[in-house]
């Protein structure tokens, strides 16, 4: 636990603004409206991250005498909210094995590599700092093009690649074929889920954990629901337990048990990015020494155009200016879409995993007069995916 | 959008008769009331509606209801452009003033309780007064000219309210249902406000640019220009957020108790001014006095307060094991729902008053009357 509460303030002087909290040091930061000291806020943070784990350790307990030790996969994108889920992680497990216990989880830490090229310098960099700074730590760096053929996705619902080009330039051309901006970085946020996702129940990990703060899982919540994805917000805002087609062409190869499924988590879920923010600043030696400068990580993925904004760069200024003054209603987004049934069904989209709503698609198409477009035989996709992919 | 001109018009009428058709939302003979503003959506409406019927032989009885709220000077050139409307499509125009619905003009109103929050009055006022109006006139279905941009910035507004219940009732295309004496319909829901007013334009409709001298509520406001900013980078996301909202209306679990909803749980803080953003000061607003997202912020961290910012990560938590259990539920069976906490979702009766569909015993407006009506006496002095 990081109960260092460094000798406060032993001094008769009394405190000017004291901690709201322990009462006992002078506050210097503001949380969530109330004034309290570093002490608090980061123990605060660390909190909220641990309990969740804790929970999360009770769900995915083996049965009775079997191997107790966890296995998480973590997403990890080199930004603030997963550098502080790393961190935090890696004190937990510290403070464990400190106490001579047995580590309480292991971690698999995944960086997906969007560059598609040779060798990113940048990246290699940055690895450098996060593995001198959690020497007992492994970090493996996947590239983009391990995407191709996983077998969560149908790939005959997307446009065809190019079989005799190298994996680098099939990913390219895909997604140079695609619509718009915004299907580009749509379907590159679902490539690093799937590559998350595929390697996690390869390598028998019980659940695949995220960084997304309270203000990115509203951003998710908006932006999905502006590109047409309503149906399956709560499955992809919830934590919990997700079904994973197997979309494999020869059924035979399969494995034999097609009902997979992976548990998603994501522990810093009620806290707001302000907040991660600060908390960067706050550790010791400070993360922001080691968090590359958002330019680095954007300029990474080339696949995704930069000229035009994608929906969810429109959403995330318009949170940014939201949370400043209403973090509760940031925070609320989240909760009411949370409230929502999970509606589960046998067939699932081919390029994001949900579950299809042919309710919903059918009702629509008689409303509407749309015909649908399904060409080239192509595999079925949701109303969201289908924007995606056919514009 | 498509081709300009001709073609462009014939589009968006099969579309419109499209909608009509396939949500069958109209009988041969029925009479039905045209909510008329003098504003684009409701012109539009209009002349669409009109050249459907005598193409379609739909054999509808349409007639112009227009509302006016009692404000000297402030209806003078709305009403105008609605009364050459009516010549125009040779429909009878009802013109229904506050004054024979509730007794009281909105300047008897701003007399009474001051400028200060009468625009809630106004709104509540507004949203009841087509269907009162079509009741005195005896008809049982009035449309209104909602597009598909004004449903959408409906489902982002609940959306950040945290409405759920109104979310809900917000993206179908009709409301109201037998028990109520008037169906609302929005023909035009699936209908781009760009088409309208290309629509206007090649059609050289004549319309009032009814720019409110309001600023819109606080979270109209802010859904409305998400959604234009979102519209900006991908046309089609209004539809698609239609699309979403329609889905999630299906989603939210159904209310099996009665009881009330602000307990152990968030309720929705702000009662809303308005309903679905029907234009009445002109565009669609119904502001309400002071900023209504302030307030909600400050309601939800009360809640929070109460609830205990430390117990809430179990709160949030322990429930979900049981949830990846039950509360997944297999298309297309829909039960009650798992989840033990109570949803926002309020069960509508009538007004004990009015009649008027109600979440209470007694409907908002007529609330609002009772108030007012203990202020006359003293005013009439
Ligand atoms: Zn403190
Ligand atoms: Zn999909």
């Amino acid at each position: 636990m990081v109960t260092k509460i460094e000798a406060g303030s032993q001094d008769s002087q009394p405190l000017q603004r004291p901690c709201k909290k322990c009462n006992n040091q002078e506050a210097t930061l503001t949380s969530r409206t109330e004034p309290v000291c570093k002490d608090c806020f980061t123990q605060y943070i660390y909190l909220k991250c641990v309990r969740h784990i804790g929970l999360l350790g009770k769900e995915t307990q083996g049965p009775y005498g079997s191997q107790p030790t966890r296995r998480y996969l973590l997403g990890l994108s080199l930004g603030t909210s997963s550098t502080i889920l790393l961190h935090i992680l890696n004190s937990y497990v510290e403070a464990a094995l400190s106490k001579g216990r047995k580590s309480p989880l292991d971690l698999d830490i995944i960086v997906v590599d969007t560059s598609v090229s040779e060798q990113d310098e940048a990246l290699q960099a940055t690895l450098d700092a996060y593995r001198q700074r959690y020497p007992r730590l492994t970090f493996e760096v996947l590239p983009l093009t391990s995407v191709l053929g996983i077998s969560s996705i149908d790939w005959t619902a997307l446009p065809s690649l190019k079989q005799d080009q190298s994996p680098a330039q099939q990913l390219a051309d895909l997604f140079e074929r695609l619509p718009s901006t915004t299907s580009r970085a749509d379907i590159l946020r679902l490539f690093i889920r799937h590559i998350l996702i595929h390697t996690a129940l390869s390598r028998s990990c019980q659940a695949v954990l995220l960084g997304h703060s309270t203000t990115a899982l509203a951003e998710l919540t908006l932006a999905e629901t502006a590109k047409g994805r309503g149906f399956s917000l709560p499955w992809q805002i919830n934590d919990g337990v997700l079904p994973i087609e197997d979309f494999s062409p020869d059924p035979d190869n399969a494995p034999a048990d097609k009902k997979r499924t992976i548990r998603v988590h994501h522990p810093l879920r009620e806290l707001f990015r302000q907040e991660l923010v600060t908390y960067t600043t706050l550790t010791e030696p400070p993360l922001t020494d080691i968090i590359p400068a958002e330019d680095v990580v954007n300029k990474a993925s080339p696949v995704v155009s930069h000229r035009d904004l994608s929906i969810e760069e429109v959403v995330l200024r318009y949170f940014a200016d939201v949370e400043v003054n209403y973090p509760s209603i940031v925070a609320n987004v989240v909760k009411t879409t949370a409230k929502l049934d999970r509606l589960d069904a046998e067939e699932r989209c081919g390029v994001c995993g949900m579950t299809l709503d042919e309710l919903g698609d059918e009702r629509w198409k008689g409303e509407i007069g749309d015909s649908g477009g399904g060409e080239e035989g192509a595999g079925s996709l949701c109303y969201g995916c289908e924007r995606s992919v056919r514009g | 959008m498509h081709t300009p001109g001709r073609c462009f018009i014939s589009i968006f009428e099969d579309e419109v008769h499209h909608t009509i058709s396939s949500s069958k939302l109209f009988f041969p003979g029925e009479k039905v009331a045209i909510g008329a503003s003098g504003g684009k959506d409701s012109t539009v409406l209009a002349s669409v509606l009109k050249t459907l019927n005598e193409r379609h032989n739909y054999g509808l009885d349409l007639v112009l209801l227009s509302i006016d709220e009692g404000i000297k000077g402030y209806r003078d050139d709305s009403l105008e452009t609605v009364k050459w409307n009516a010549i125009q499509y040779e429909m009878p125009l009802k013109v229904v003033g506050y004054d024979e619905l509730y007794g009281w003009t909105m300047d008897q109103v701003v007399e009474t309780i001051g400028k200060k929050g009468n625009c809630t009055y106004c709104g509540v006022f507004r949203r009841q007064a087509l269907d009162r109006g079509a009741k005195m006139l005896g008809i049982k279905h009035v449309v209104t000219g909602h597009n598909a941009d004004d449903v959408a910035e409906t489902i982002l507004m609940n959306l950040l309210r945290g409405d759920l219940a109104r979310l809900s009732r917000s993206t179908s295309i009709v409301t109201g249902d037998a028990t109520s004496d008037v169906k609302r319909s929005k023909p035009l829901k699936y209908s781009y406000e760009k088409e309208i007013v290309l629509y206007a334009y090649h059609k050289k409709l004549d319309y009032f640019s009814t720019e409110c001298i309001y600023s819109p509520e606080a979270f109209r406001g802010s859904a409305r220009s998400l959604i234009k900013n979102l519209e900006r980078v991908r046309p089609t996301a209004i539809l698609d957020i239609v699309r979403s909202g329609e889905d999630m209306a299906r989603l939210v679990p159904v209310n099996t108790a009665k009881s009330c909803a602000c307990k152990g749980d968030v309720a929705p803080a702000v009662v809303a001014a308005e309903e679905d953003g029907l234009g009445g000061c002109g565009s669609s607003n119904g502001r309400s006095s002071g900023n209504e997202m302030a307030a909600m912020e400050k309601q939800l961290r009360q809640n929070e307060a109460a609830e205990g910012l430390e117990v809430d990560v179990s709160k949030q938590m322990l429930p979900q094991a049981q949830r990846d259990k039950e509360n997944v539920k297999t298309l297309p069976i829909r039960g009650v729902s798992a989840n033990p906490k109570i949803l926002g979702k309020q069960t509508l009766g009538n007004c004990e008053r009015c009649g008027y569909m109600s979440s209470q015993a007694i409907c908002q407006a007529c609330m609002l009357l009772e108030g007012l009506n203990k202020n006359r006496p003293q005013i009439q002095i």
